[in-house]
């Protein structure tokens, strides 16, 4: 009953979310409406992770432009789902994984970069309303230059002036188990993880991936859910 | 190391344990603005009159050059030629109105200063948070050079340069050079250079930003250096007049300054000045050639040149007005420099409201209509539109606004109303309404009249070289 409502992401995401927060009660839950296969042992980081070779990579000092372009060769060269890759990682002269550029951190850098814009996001620690605030961000963005000049200049931006460099919570060891693997990921709401091998960056864990297993499983094994689920209420009632 | 330099490094050492979350180290901002050496060189003194209480203290402390009025106790910290005006205080018996509450007040309120150091700062009015209606408390706070803390107690804060908290409690806060805050209660802010923020609560909120690079021309303070700009040159330009005013004992009292107007002893005043009824001329004001009408005032630290108040004008601390003529009623904030030219002067016309902090400093003449709020930078007349907003315009707004690089929202008319009725509040605590006749609305001109002063010294050598001995001065 549950796994019809479960087709959302952003519902599922929530059901994740609370209940990865009580490990115990994940388990029971996982257990309890689930016999046949249990997610930690079925899928292995590796399996899941994408391998770096696979991933779009590009040096230091390349622009914004070059990055995408090496995203689209990578989505060309690897992966037939159009969408898949959602960043790019940025490797030194050593091909060391020195920063990532996600989508977020592409658009980030339309937004105006200037003094009075600035200023709006200061205001708010004087406690102005997030309305005002709001309504003061679009008047300006009303007046600003057109979008595809402001593309034009943002392509020719070096990507380490856009790079994150990536946080110890966006590290996973490759022979962790998955459940903390989720687990870093939903408590930093990280989209990716980069995955470790002795020091070495071997390859990129995504969200999506990461999703699409746990929801394989649930759908699995969707008529015991549904069948203890009901048992539950039952006794509930 | 000495008493003196041990007690420097316990204040600095306090301030930044309160102001750690903020990553701040005051010690390279303040080390060499206390002039150590320079602690011994100046009396401390205070006034007396039977009009105004006496409860002074002091204790392991260095007061160079620094004044007390009314009541104030001091321990543990290094005062360098600071007013301490303890005459506005609230009296046992007295009831405070906050929102719906009617507090009587237990006990007479005092000034109390601990672990703290301040340079040029002038300290008064009275606490106005409910919280401590009987201490107005200033600890673990360091300010520099012409700092207003004004009816703001203090806890763990660090003030810039001519920087002002007005009428707000404040806990481990920076407050930037040339910052104005009157906020009702703030805590763990880090606010900018050049910020003009009043706020009162569910009511209004204004904020002005000053554009840095300008700023700068006026006032700069980074660490390890001393403050500089035209702020500092103009003061110091002016520092050989006061000279004379603290070195003399009997200073030649100025003539034709009517029964009912209060020049200060401690004032400068040169020649063609012109003093109406019901002036008052604070400690430490400037005034050369220069018209001040009935009921005007020059406040603490203010300078008045060339120019002419035709009356009722407040002229709030640090103010400064050079070759500018003012309407009836203009009303000029803490801190805010108007400098015209001898042929460009600044007009500017009745009642109209110069924010705390503005500055207007012209090539070309300009003239500000009747009825204006001004704030900010303004050197043109493009400025002046930018940064100014007529009264009754300004009345109207009742949800938000921003023009320039300033930001209003909430109730116009409450904010001018609040204006409005500091404005009349401080004209009548300074006597600008006495009526001679009956005797009616005495304030500080009046009460000022015939003030005394004593003096009090430190250590001349020794281990406690600069610091003065446990001292109480009581009725």
């Amino acid at each position: 009953m549950i796994l019809r409502f479960v087709n959302d992401i952003g519902i599922f995401l929530n059901v994740l979310t609370l209940k990865i927060c009580d490990r115990t009660a994940l388990y029971k839950y996982l257990s309890a409406t689930c016999n046949r296969s249990f997610i930690v042992e079925k899928y292995l980081i590796k399996d899941l992770m994408v391998p770096i070779s696979e991933y779009a990579t590009v040096s230091e000092g390349a622009t914004l432009f070059e990055a995408y372009l090496a995203l689209e060769k990578a989505q060309e060269e690897y992966d037939h789902n159009k969408y898949r890759h959602r960043a790019i990682l940025i490797l030194d002269k050593n091909n060391r994984v020195i920063g990532k550029v996600g989508q977020l951190d592409v658009l980030r850098a339309l937004e105006p970069k200037n003094e009075q814009f600035e200023m709006f996001e200061d205001i708010s620690k004087f406690k102005f309303s997030s309305h005002f605030i709001m309504s003061l961000r679009e008047q300006y963005l009303m007046q600003d230059e057109p979008l595809i000049d402001i593309c034009k200049k943002t392509a020719q931006i070096k990507v380490e002036d856009l790079m994150r460099t990536p946080t110890k919570g966006e590290y996973v060891e490759e022979d962790t188990s998955l459940n903390i693997a989720i687990h870093q990921l939903v408590r930093g709401s990280h989209m990716a993880l980069l995955v470790v091998r002795k020091n070495e960056i071997v390859g990129i864990l995504r969200l999506t991936d990461v999703f699409a297993a746990i929801f394989h499983t649930m759908k699995e094994c969707g008529l015991d859910i549904d069948s203890d689920i009901d048992k539950n209420i039952d006794k509930e009632t | 190391m000495n008493a003196l330099e041990k007690l420097f490094i316990r204040i600095v050492q306090r301030v930044n344990i309160n102001l750690r979350e903020l990553e701040f180290d005051a010690r390279p901002y303040v080390w060499d603005l206390i002039p150590k050496n320079q602690m011994t060189k100046f009396y401390a003194f205070y006034g007396i009159t039977p009009d105004h209480p006496l409860n002074l203290q002091f204790r392991h402390s260095g007061l160079a050059g620094s004044y007390f009025l009314g009541q104030c106790r001091v321990s543990n910290s290094l005062l360098y030629k600071c007013d301490v005006r303890g005459d506005e205080l609230k009296k046992k018996g007295d009831k405070f109105q906050f929102k719906n509450f009617n507090i009587p007040v237990s006990k007479d309120e005092e000034i109390v200063i601990e672990d703290s150091a301040f340079v040029k700062t002038l300290i008064h009015n009275y606490s106005h948070d409910p919280e401590t209606l009987e201490k107005f408390f200033i600890k673990d706070t360091i300010s520099t050079h012409y700092a207003n803390i004004h009816g703001a107690p203090s806890s763990g804060c660090f003030l810039g340069p001519f920087s002002t908290v007005d009428l707000t409690t404040m806990r481990d806060c920076i407050i930037g050079t040339f910052s104005y805050v009157q906020a009702g209660e703030i805590s763990h802010l880090n606010i900018d250079p050049g910020t003009v923020w009043v706020r009162s609560p569910d009511s209004f909120n204004f904020l002005y930003h000053y554009p840095l690079k300008k700023l700068k021309d006026y006032i700069y303070f980074e660490a390890e250096s001393l403050p500089q700009g035209i702020f500092i040159d103009f003061m110091e330009s002016r520092k050989e007049d006061f000279q004379r005013v603290f070195d003399v004992v009997n200073i030649e009292p100025y003539t034709n300054v009517p029964t009912t107007a209060s020049l200060d002893r401690y004032a400068v005043i040169k020649p063609k000045t012109d003093i109406g009824e019901n002036v008052l001329i604070s400690q430490r004001a400037y005034l050369e050639n220069s018209y001040l009408g009935k009921g005007a005032n020059a406040q603490e630290n203010c300078f008045i040149i060339n120019s002419r108040l035709e009356g009722y004008n407040v002229t709030a601390h640090g103010a400064k007005i050079i070759e500018a003529d003012l309407g009836q009623n203009v009303f000029v904030g803490f801190n805010s420099f108007l400098r015209g030219q001898p042929e460009s002067r600044l007009t500017i016309d009745k009642e109209s409201i110069i924010m705390p902090h503005t500055i207007v400093d012209i090539a070309e003449p300009l003239t500000i209509p009747p009825g204006q709020l001004v704030w900010g930078l303004i050197t043109n007349r493009d400025d002046l539109e930018t940064n100014s907003i007529s009264i009754s315009e300004l009345s109207k707004i009742n949800t938000r606004y921003s023009k320039g690089n300033m930001f209003f929202e909430g109730s116009g008319a409450s904010f001018v109303s609040a204006f409005q009725g500091r404005i009349h509040h401080i004209l009548e605590a300074n006597g600008a309404f006495f009526n001679s006749l009956d005797n009616s609305g005495p304030g500080h001109a009046q009460k000022n009249q015939n003030m005394s002063f004593n003096t009090i010294q430190p250590y001349p050598r020794g281990d406690q070289e600069g610091l003065f001995p446990t001292i109480l001065i009581q009725p």
